[in-house]
């Protein structure tokens, strides 16, 4: 652990990498789940398009 | 699109950014770490581009099956066209201050990319000031066809009246893309440059979907209130 | 028959203006109160030639949004549209209105231009031939797409106000040009100079009235 502290610590380029990197996953999985969520309702909406008719 | 599909867009995308902003990129002329923003400002630009024309694309569909989903998915893609134009916009400005010393100077590319802005204004001010759906489907369609038929103008007008700083232009060493299109970038920083493209390809026809699936329902909801 | 009907329409326009003269009253009087402005904002300031030319095609492109919407939202104004689309083929319409516009902005940009060269000390034409094409195919460029655009906004609300948004973006690659031209004849450029931007202009025309030709159908009838 303090051997990669030290690596982080010479190289300032990777922090800002892993910065940029956990904002990505953060904002990927926040993405992935609002999908799941609006194709729910999407396809329940059809389904009582569907029923209407 | 499955999910796996957009599990591997996840981890492309991740990829391409570790790689981009940690590979080594040799010594070029003029922009040194700098030229590490192709990865991320050109896919922008590029994506801005492909939204305008998927928005002709299924407008002229609409035109041609007066079925309104085409439409939605028209204004779809214009909503994220606007968007990743104005990142295109902004991740630019900040490179063009640190390289050319100004946020704007109405280069040709600048130019090119604030007239795409323009023409995305002008469509929603369109389609705003229309009520009758129908009415609004066809008319903001006809809108964007004659946008994009004018706008390759300026590939010709552009060199002919300003020359130009940009990579890639005549006035600039041309360290990445020249004026005849010829590339002189490494092999390595080329498929990431690829691979970027094709990531954020990915990721855009993923939030084209997701954004086509909400305004469907909206679609569907004013259908039953009706 | 489809160019009688064309021209029954240019006809029946240009006696209406001549009956009320409304159009060109307003825009004479546009184009006055424009360039006062310009004269006294510049007034004893030394402008360059190449900046004559680009303030001669502001007064230009904003009289043309003020004037030529008129042709389109005066028929939805009076109600006279519907009447139009029963008996009438689009295409006619649009040629007969794209016709009677053409001429409106030739009798209006000669009227500029003469108030232009007078009041405008800086604005010397040192080469008429390439000064004169550029008009002629300027003014026809600008003409076919503002007819086109008043067609889609004769539709909308807030008409007044999104008439230039609209049309900007579509005419700015012809406005370019056209600028460029007018800057080389007034330092006096050779008709070889020219020759690219009358390439653009031109050709701007052509595609601009083929696919408005094509696409009128679909704003018209709706």
């Amino acid at each position: 652990m303090s051997s990669l502290y030290t690596f982080l610590n010479t190289n300032s380029l990777y922090v800002v990498l892993l910065v940029v990197l956990v904002i990505w996953v953060g904002i990927f999985a926040y993405l992935f789940r609002l999908d799941k969520k609006v194709t729910r309702l999407y396809e329940k909406s059809e389904r009582e398009k569907e029923n209407v008719k | 699109m499955k999910t796996w599909m957009k599990i591997v867009i996840g981890i492309w995308i991740t990829a391409v950014i570790a790689i981009g902003l940690a590979m080594p990129i040799g010594y070029i002329p003029g922009l040194g770490a700098k030229a590490r923003i192709i990865y991320f400002h050109v896919p922008m630009s590029w994506l801005s581009v492909l939204a305008f024309f998927m928005s002709m694309w299924y407008g002229i569909g609409y035109l041609r099956k007066k079925d309104m989903k085409y439409d939605i998915k028209s204004a779809t893609a214009a909503e994220l066209g606007f968007v990743f134009s104005i990142l295109a916009t902004i991740t630019g400005s900040i490179w063009a201050k640190f390289s050319w010393g100004s946020f704007w100077n109405w280069d040709p590319r600048e130019t090119s990319i604030f007239v795409l802005l323009l023409i995305y204004g002008a469509y929603f001010a369109l389609r705003s000031a229309l009520e009758i759906e129908e009415r609004r489907a066809s008319l903001s369609a006809v809108y964007s066809v004659v946008a994009f038929v004018t706008v390759p103008f300026f590939v010709f007008i552009m060199p002919r009246i300003m020359f130009s700083l940009h990579p890639g232009g005549g006035g600039s060493p041309a360290p990445i893309l020249n004026s005849s299109g010829k590339m002189y970038m490494e092999a390595s920083m080329r498929y990431v440059f690829y691979a970027s493209l094709i990531g954020f390809t990915g990721l855009y026809l993923w939030l084209f979907q997701i954004r086509a699936k909400i305004g469907l329902l909206n679609y569907n909801s004013l259908l039953e209130n009706e | 028959m489809f160019m009688k009907a064309a021209a029954a329409i240019l006809s029946k326009d240009f006696y209406s203006e001549l009956r009320t003269r409304y159009a060109l009253n307003s825009l004479i009087m546009f184009v006055v109160v424009t360039l006062s402005i310009i004269l006294f904002s510049t007034a004893g300031e030394a402008v360059s030639p190449s900046l004559s030319a680009g303030i001669l095609w502001i007064i230009i492109f904003f009289a043309a949004m003020s004037g030529l919407s008129r042709c389109f939202v005066s028929e939805e104004e009076r109600g006279t549209a519907m009447t139009l689309q029963l008996w009438v083929k689009p295409s006619s319409v649009l040629l007969g209105k794209l016709a009677f516009n053409s001429l409106l902005i030739y009798v209006l940009n000669a009227m500029i231009i003469a108030a232009y060269l007078v009041t405008m000390p800086s604005f010397v034409v040192k080469a008429p031939l390439v000064f004169i094409l550029t008009i002629l195919i300027g003014s026809f460029g600008l003409a076919s797409a503002s007819t086109f655009i008043a067609a889609i906004i004769s539709k909308a609300n807030s008409k007044g106000t999104l008439y230039p948004v609209l049309s900007f973006p579509i005419l700015l690659p012809l406005l370019v040009s056209v600028i460029d031209a007018t800057r080389l004849s007034v330092e006096g450029g050779s008709l070889a100079e020219a020759m690219g931007d009358f390439k653009i202009m031109f050709s701007y025309s052509v595609v601009v009235t083929t696919v408005a030709i094509v696409l009128f159908d679909f704003v018209w009838r709706d």
